[in-house]
């Protein structure tokens, strides 16, 4: 499962830390280089554990095993910061409301634990989120899930940054013909009908002729007829070479790693779309 | 808008093209989803433009599972971009008011011309939504009471700006349906 014990090589152009919450971070740790089954899988139980605790040590215990897998994946304060906050301000609603119901002494304890059961029950995953590439995910969708369903969730990650894009020519277009969009505009509900008229509509328009387009050129390259298809594992190629940076490279293709089910290109990202992009 | 071929891609259902635009609502709700979480701090908001591209995908593709397929694809996606932090929950906050959708859908094949009936669905399902969060409380041991207050005021929160995000769909369904854009939508299939 573990993909190699060579150390990670953050990509050119992603920095170290990030500014929202679960974004995934660079870093060369343990956990970036374990293979994402057996972060699932380990995340998985510290998730049921922290669903089980109920006494103040198991609860001791499992914050300091959360904390320890946190700073194994060499993630910092901030970052932790950015993962919890949203459950911090949870907790700041949860224990007044316990304390004003069940009274000081029960109903703090009640909702401590209970905040602090919501913050472990997700923390797994935001290490899970901040520590695995979305390539990685994504070759570990291909194992699990069959190729067509695959292919549609990489072209709906791919055309993410096409269609920001889309949205902000059509946006601009339109506040020049007079369109009440700006955010500000929109928090007057009486302009939320240009928001639908003059924005979702013409996005759906090009969603339409896009998703034309792109059955047309896929199915002109027979895809979708055998029961299988080739992949181009970019990252294996890279991993193959003396070359530290693990960066796709195309023409690089070890013998074997393409079957003859069906000669075409893969849909997958040749370098990962990361949230940040968006 | 002639189909490129009939032959269908996914379930024995979706020909390629109806895929692949059920694969863009997904994008359309992780990118609404991703511009909303930067500027607004509201609870349920996300539910005003899950609910309405969970409609106008039904509208556009009137097939049973039309929406269960953009609720999967959405999922997915939203882990893959970093946004399923809640892990495996993601998959049925997404899931189940696409399948309420996709159930109306399959009870009556015409709702999504009707401002009423597309109403009445998105708040059906931005409540089912609202009900997953309060089921990891309860399964936490979070006391009755709290959990039931905390979960009307998020099913009241969801369920306004899914009624509201529902509200639109109609008129853009009829636009696009007056512009030969799609099919009628005479009957499920």
């Amino acid at each position: 499962m573990s993909r190699s014990s060579r150390p990670y090589h953050a990509p050119a152009g992603v920095p170290a830390s990030r500014g929202y919450a679960c974004q995934f971070t660079a870093h060369d740790s343990p956990l970036h280089r374990m293979g994402a089954a057996w972060k699932l899988a380990f995340g998985l139980v510290l998730t049921a554990l922290a669903a089980g605790a109920r006494t103040p040590g198991t609860l001791i215990v499992l914050t300091l095993v959360a904390l320890g897998y946190y700073a194994l994946a060499r993630l910092s304060l901030g970052d932790l910061w950015r993962d919890v906050r949203l459950f911090l301000f949870q907790a700041a609603l949860v224990i007044p409301l316990h304390c004003l119901i069940q009274g000081v002494e029960k109903g703090g304890w009640t909702g401590v634990r209970i905040s602090a059961q919501i913050i472990l029950f997700y923390l797994p995953g935001a290490v899970f989120l901040r520590t695995t590439r979305t390539a990685d995910v994504m070759s570990g969708l291909r194992r699990i899930s069959p190729y067509r369903l695959t292919f549609l969730v990489c072209v709906s990650v791919r055309f993410v940054p096409f269609f920001f894009r889309e949205l902000e020519e059509i946006m601009a277009a339109q506040r020049l013909r007079g369109a009440r969009l700006l955010p500000r505009q929109q928090l007057d509900p009486r302009n939320w009908p240009d928001l639908f008229h003059c924005l979702l509509l013409p996005l759906m328009v090009r969603a339409l002729k896009c998703a034309e387009e792109v059955s047309r050129s896929a199915e002109a390259r027979s895809f979708g007829q055998s029961r299988e298809r080739t992949f181009y594992l970019a990252d294996r190629c890279a991993m193959s070479s003396d070359d530290p940076n693990p960066l796709p490279q195309r023409g690089r293709v070890r013998e074997g790693e393409f079957s003859n089910a069906e000669p075409t290109s893969s849909p997958l990202p040749a370098s990962p779309l990361r949230g940040e992009e968006i | 808008m002639n189909p490129p071929s009939e032959r269908t891609y996914l379930w024995s259902r979706f020909t390629l093209r109806e895929a692949v635009l059920l694969c863009f609502c997904a994008t359309f709700i992780v990118l609404t989803r991703a511009g909303l979480r930067l500027h607004l701090h509201l609870p349920g908001h996300v539910m005003f433009f899950t609910m309405f591209f969970f409609l106008l995908a039904r509208g556009c593709v009137p097939k049973v599972g039309s929406a269960a397929l953009v609720g999967l694809i959405t999922s997915l996606a939203s882990v893959l971009l970093g946004m399923g932090s809640s892990g495996p929950m993601v998959f049925i906050k997404y899931l189940l008011p696409a399948l309420v959708v996709d159930l109306a859908g399959f009870l009556f094949p015409s709702f999504v011309t009707s401002m009423l009936a597309c109403a009445a669905v998105g708040i059906l399902a931005a409540a089912v939504r609202s009900v997953t969060n309060s089921g990891v409380e309860l399964l936490l041991g979070m006391e009755e009471e709290v959990m039931l207050k905390k979960a009307a005021i998020t099913a009241i929160m969801n369920c306004t700006f899914g009624g509201l995000g529902s509200l639109a769909v109609p008129s853009i369904i009829r636009k696009l349906r007056a512009n030969g854009l799609i099919d009628q939508g005479s009957g499920t299939r």
